[in-house]
């Protein structure tokens, strides 16, 4: 009969994470405040911008631009103000 | 080493100079090519030569005239200690521990050494693994490791010869390449594993992989590993690196993506373990006493990766293809002697990224191709520094991507990458002889220069030669994940032994 | 990403909805990083690597906006508790051949790696941890098994901020705790030794750090009595196989940052090559090898020559280069100053001592910017001490004066682009804009004098190996051994 052994669990530990719900969408973005918030990958951001400012000229966009792996935070006024983030590229 | 033995054999007296840390090296050496009681005086690494010459020169010469001892008269035989087929028997924990055991190696290392690993755990190598893992092979396993193959099969080397005339080597070996070799290596001939030349069974080999932690199909690629001899650099090197192509990689579960040569694949870390296995068991090889590398790298050891077959542009050539092998044939590349280091990341995947779509950022600029999109040769970004410290062809391992772009660039195959490079790798002669191992490897400037034919000594500064021996020196590996890197390192070449041996030979 | 999910989260929480843009092979770490976060559904869509920006822009264009006004599904309204697997003490039970087979499991893993990776090791065999064998391992240490390992003194993380003393410290990168028997199991895992664990315990601390698209790896340096007390070597091949405690050391890094950072090549650490310098050796200074006025590792950081430390260098950026010239090339330099060496440097047949670094000096910023660690046996340290450089701060000023560069030059960089986040914000040296600069204006490759770092270690052969520095992340390097005796 082989011997019984017990191994200790080498693995960290994970707390219990809350998870939450998303928030609602926007019913439509005309007339909205939305914020480009833009870090690094500018081949791509650049575009993005040109083509969301151009196609959706009822938008009111902020851009936020940064080279970094941190995004440059709304503002607390902005926060107020912002219905929505595309936050962009992740690496 | 051969040759002083062969003079004391033939009753010329001899006395060696050689440096006092090495004088392990001297002795091991001396007794396996049959002469134990050589004669040696030690010279400084500091001293400079004429005070250094005075302090041993009498010693020196007095050995040469000092009558003999008993010993030093004596002939014989040495026996090794061990050659059982059991080196152990007991306990599963009494196992553990012999096959853990360290001894302790004094100057230059000063601390204690493994004796039959390369320092972490083992898997024990008990009978019935072994042959557990023989089944992965058909050959016996009281089949001495013999050469497969007479070196230089698909022979690319003889880069002084390339120079010379300009002429691209064929793919099948010459005879004149095999004789270059030495009946050493010929197809047939017992492999000798370095240092110390010993031979090894199958079943030794095989109880390597076990202790290395290998399944039993792992062990085809372990057999053709030890067909290389395990070379070990002697007083420098950062290490081993082996890539496998061919079809066997993706059976066996080996990874060419994401990390290849990164932790976590078993079959890349212990295929790869296993050189440094054998190094230590089946060559003898021990750290400050006959393998002298100074500082050592994790690459001593390291990892075996996969060729990526299946991100390889049209017309590009897998390593087994470029070597005379078919598609579907499977080898390992074995590059026994990393002798520069590993260099990469110069750029950012980001940074890489905006130069190839677009035109912007650092590498652009230095391009000159400011705004303009891609496909541009990123090579052309590093070239600058292949060459800042040291002369020698390059291994570039690139992602599946950057190949890609250097396809559309324009290069139809990796020959074209290869004469673009060593193109690249003109210098002026007054640069050349700022490198430090040239003063080797030219002999000392004496001989030919073999791009003009005339004497070294005779060639004006500013006479252009190539710090690449020839294009079919430099090696391009495709693998890894998506985010745009590539590494360079030594070429498989550099020290002019065939890399690659067969995979399915030793099925 | 570690860096902007939190961001993403704190705005979806406060009602405002996001889109986030990601490359596709990133998708698993986005969806780790979100759940712990909070918000694991969060809304994504795949940019290329290849396709130039206008073009791919317009293929996912209408996604963004729909990501924006396309209405909740049941999903990603529900709010809860993600409870882990499994995090209990005892995670195997059953015969020794049984815990090797569990131990030993490899999961598939989908592009890009395509392959199958380990679950609990490095790929290489491991010591089974039973109960009895970590119990032995805790010996090692006077502090308890349960114990969470916690900052033991004030530091600066990867985030940039810093932590105090007694904080938990996250393991990377899915910021898991651990206990002190957790890490006792890993080391026991790597085929360590108890007395191996004070050091374990110091790696530990550090949390493992792993990069997330490119690195060569880690490296570790032992400064202090406690090498020699547990047999480390310092001496010829020290970074090389055949020491235990080297070997087994530097390898705790790779199974911790596997088991309780919970690392996966292809998931959450993308470096795309990968290296043998990733869960690699730890290599020990030679103390008594400092030349006079010459500091060890554990004095330059501030501790006394009697305590030991650990230096983690958790990411090496740009490489390691060495050997670039033969041993009996440096002799004939310094002892007669001949062959290349003195060649390059125009001291043809003048003995030394000479400074070698002069020679090496090309080629280290000839790729990329950056400050560098050296590796030096002892016999090269003493030929710079005769030299005339009468500490190691002086032949860092030295090394950094040499980096200095036009800012013409410096401009074909690229990881600058994103350093200087785009060439926005001002030049220190000057304190003036980078783009009112021009180009031959004098700017350092390296970031400051004391970036640099000096080990000297090896055997007789005279080698020098360089690599980055151990500040590249602007992570304190140091830990202290003795605080986990």
């Amino acid at each position: 009969m082989a011997e019984i052994v017990r191994c200790i669990n080498p693995t960290g530990i994970s707390k219990v994470i809350e998870t939450f719900p998303l928030a609602s969408r926007l019913d439509t973005i005309n007339g909205k405040n939305i914020c480009m918030s833009i870090c690094g990958e500018p081949d791509i951001t650049i575009a993005l911008e040109k083509k969301l400012k151009n196609d959706y000229t009822n938008v009111n966009w902020n851009v936020k631009k940064t080279y970094g792996l941190f995004p440059l935070p709304l503002t607390d006024e902005e926060f107020k103000t912002t219905h929505a983030v595309i936050q962009g590229v992740l690496w | 080493m051969p040759y002083i033995t062969k003079l004391e054999k033939a009753g010329i007296p001899t006395v060696i100079v050689d440096l006092e840390d090495q004088h392990q090296m001297v002795k091991q050496t001396a007794l396996r090519y049959g002469v134990p009681e050589v004669r040696y005086i030690a010279a400084s690494r500091i001293l400079r030569g004429e005070e250094d010459v005075d302090q041993f020169i009498e010693p020196m010469l007095e050995m040469l005239t000092r009558p003999l001892t008993d010993k030093e008269k004596a002939s014989g035989k040495w026996v090794p200690t061990t050659n059982d087929r059991i080196i152990f028997e007991g306990t599963m924990d009494e196992a553990e521990e012999f096959f853990h055991q360290m001894e302790y190696i004094p100057h230059p290392v000063n601390a204690p050494i493994a004796r039959f690993t390369d320092g972490l755990p083992v898997r024990i190598p008990t009978e019935a693994r072994v042959e557990a893992m023989l089944k992965g092979t058909s050959h016996k396993p009281d089949e001495l490791i013999v050469h497969h193959q007479d070196p230089m099969r698909g022979a690319r080397r003889n880069p002084f010869a390339f120079q010379r005339e300009g002429r691209r080597p064929s793919r099948s070996a010459s005879p004149e390449a095999a004789a270059m070799e030495g009946m050493r290596r010929r197809q047939g001939t017992p492999v000798e594993f370095q240092p110390m030349g010993w031979t090894a069974t199958v079943e030794k080999v095989a109880a390597c992989a076990v202790m290395a932690g290998c399944t039993p199909e792992y062990l085809p690629a372990v057999l053709a590993i030890a067909e290389a001899g395990t070379f070990i650099g002697s007083t420098h090197t950062f290490g081993h690196w082996l890539c496998v192509s061919g079809p066997f990689a993706k059976e066996v579960g080996m990874s060419s993506g994401c990390g290849m040569l990164g932790p976590g694949n078993v079959a890349n870390s212990t295929i790869g373990r296993a050189y440094e296995i054998m190094a230590r068991n089946l060559g003898g090889a021990i750290p400050g006493v006959n393998r002298m590398t100074s500082i050592g790298s994790p690459f001593e050891g390291s990892r075996c990766c996969a060729e990526n077959a299946d991100g390889l542009p049209p017309g590009w050539e897998g390593i087994n293809e470029e070597f005379g092998y078919k598609k579907d044939e499977s080898v390992v590349m074995v590059i026994p002697h990393v002798n520069d280091g590993i260099r990469g990341v110069q750029f950012s995947p980001g940074g890489y990224r905006a130069f190839q779509k677009s035109g912007h950022g650092g590498i652009a600029r230095k391009l000159g191709v400011k705004g303009k999109p891609g496909p541009h040769n990123w090579l052309e970004y590093l070239i600058d520094e292949f060459w800042a410290g040291r002369e020698g062809a390059k291994t570039v391992i690139m992602v599946p991507e950057m190949a890609r772009h250097l396809y559309e660039y324009g290069f139809k195959s990796k020959d074209e990458v290869y004469e673009w490079l060593y193109k690249k790798s003109f210098i002026p002669l007054g640069r050349y002889r700022h490198f430090s191992w040239p003063d080797l490897g030219t002999n000392g400037w004496l001989g030919i220069e073999p791009t003009s034919g005339k004497p070294w000594k005779e060639l004006p500064d500013d006479y252009m030669v190539p710090a690449a021996e020839s294009p079919y020196s430099f090696c391009i590996v495709v693998g890894g994940g998506d985010e745009e890197l590539s590494h360079q390192l030594s070429s498989p070449h550099h020290l002019g032994i065939d890399p690659i041996y067969s995979i399915d030979a030793w099925r | 990403m570690w860096e902007q999910l939190p961001y993403i989260a704190k705005l979806e929480k406060a009602g405002i909805p996001t889109v986030l843009i990601d490359f596709e092979d990133q998708f698993n770490m986005v969806k780790q990083t979100a759940l712990r976060s909070g918000i694991p559904n969060a809304r994504y869509v795949h940019a290329s690597r290849t396709l130039p920006g206008p073009e791919d822009v317009d293929t996912w264009m209408d996604k963004i906006i729909d990501a924006l006004t396309v209405p909740l599904i049941e999903k990603e309204k529900e709010r809860g508790k993600w409870v882990p697997a499994s995090n209990d003490r005892i995670i195997f039970e059953g015969t020794m051949e049984e815990a090797e087979e569990f131990f030993l499991q490899t999961e598939y893993i989908p592009h890009p790696v395509n392959a199958p990776i380990s679950r609990f090791t490095d790929g290489l065999p491991v010591v089974i941890p039973t109960e009895e064998r970590v119990a032995r391992m805790l010996k090692g240490t006077s502090h308890k098994p349960d114990e969470l390992i916690t900052y033991q003194q004030e530091r600066r993380r990867w985030d940039g901020k810093m932590y105090p003393k007694g904080d938990t410290a996250m393991m990377h990168p899915m910021n898991w705790m651990a206990t002190v028997e957790r890490v006792a199991a890993c080391a026991v895992m790597a085929g360590c030794k108890p007395e191996y664990l004070p050091a374990v315990l110091a790696i530990a601390e550090s949390g493992c750090y792993i990069a997330s698209t490119h690195t060569f790896g880690q490296w570790m340096c032992v400064s202090g009595p406690y090498a020699k007390e547990i047999g480390m070597s310092s001496g010829c091949g020290m970074l090389g196989p055949g020491n235990f405690a080297n070997s087994t050391i530097g390898r705790t890094y790779e199974i911790m940052a596997r088991n309780l950072g919970g690392a996966i090549p292809g998931v959450n650490r993308m470096t795309s090559l990968g290296s043998p310098f990733e869960g690699s050796r730890c290599c020990a200074e030679n103390a008594d090898a400092i030349p006079p006025g010459w500091e060890g590792l554990n004095e330059e950081h501030g501790y006394k020559k009697t305590e030991s430390v650990m230096m983690i260098n958790p990411h090496v950026n740009d490489g390691i280069r060495g050997v670039q010239f033969s041993p009996g090339g440096y002799r004939a330099f310094q002892k007669s100053g001949h062959g290349g060496i003195a060649r390059k440097l125009g001291v043809k047949g003048k003995p030394g001592p000479h400074n070698w670094l002069e020679y090496l000096i090309d080629e280290f910023w000839a790729g990329r910017e950056g400050a560098k660690t050296i590796i030096m046996n002892p016999e090269m340290a003493r030929h710079l001490y005769e030299y005339g450089f009468k500490s190691k701060d002086d032949v860092y000023e030295w090394l950094y004066k040499k980096s200095f560069m036009p800012l013409g030059r410096y401009r074909h960089y690229s990881w600058v682009d994103l350093q200087t986040n785009g060439w926005l914000g001002i030049e220190r040296s000057s304190g003036k804009h980078w783009k009112e600069l021009p180009d031959d204006y004098m700017v350092p490759a390296a970031e400051e004098p004391y970036a640099f770092s000096i080990v000297i270690g090896g055997g007789d052969e005279e080698v020098s190996h360089q690599l980055s520095s151990p500040r590249h992340l602007g992570m304190d390097p140091i830990y202290s051994i003795d605080a986990w005796r």
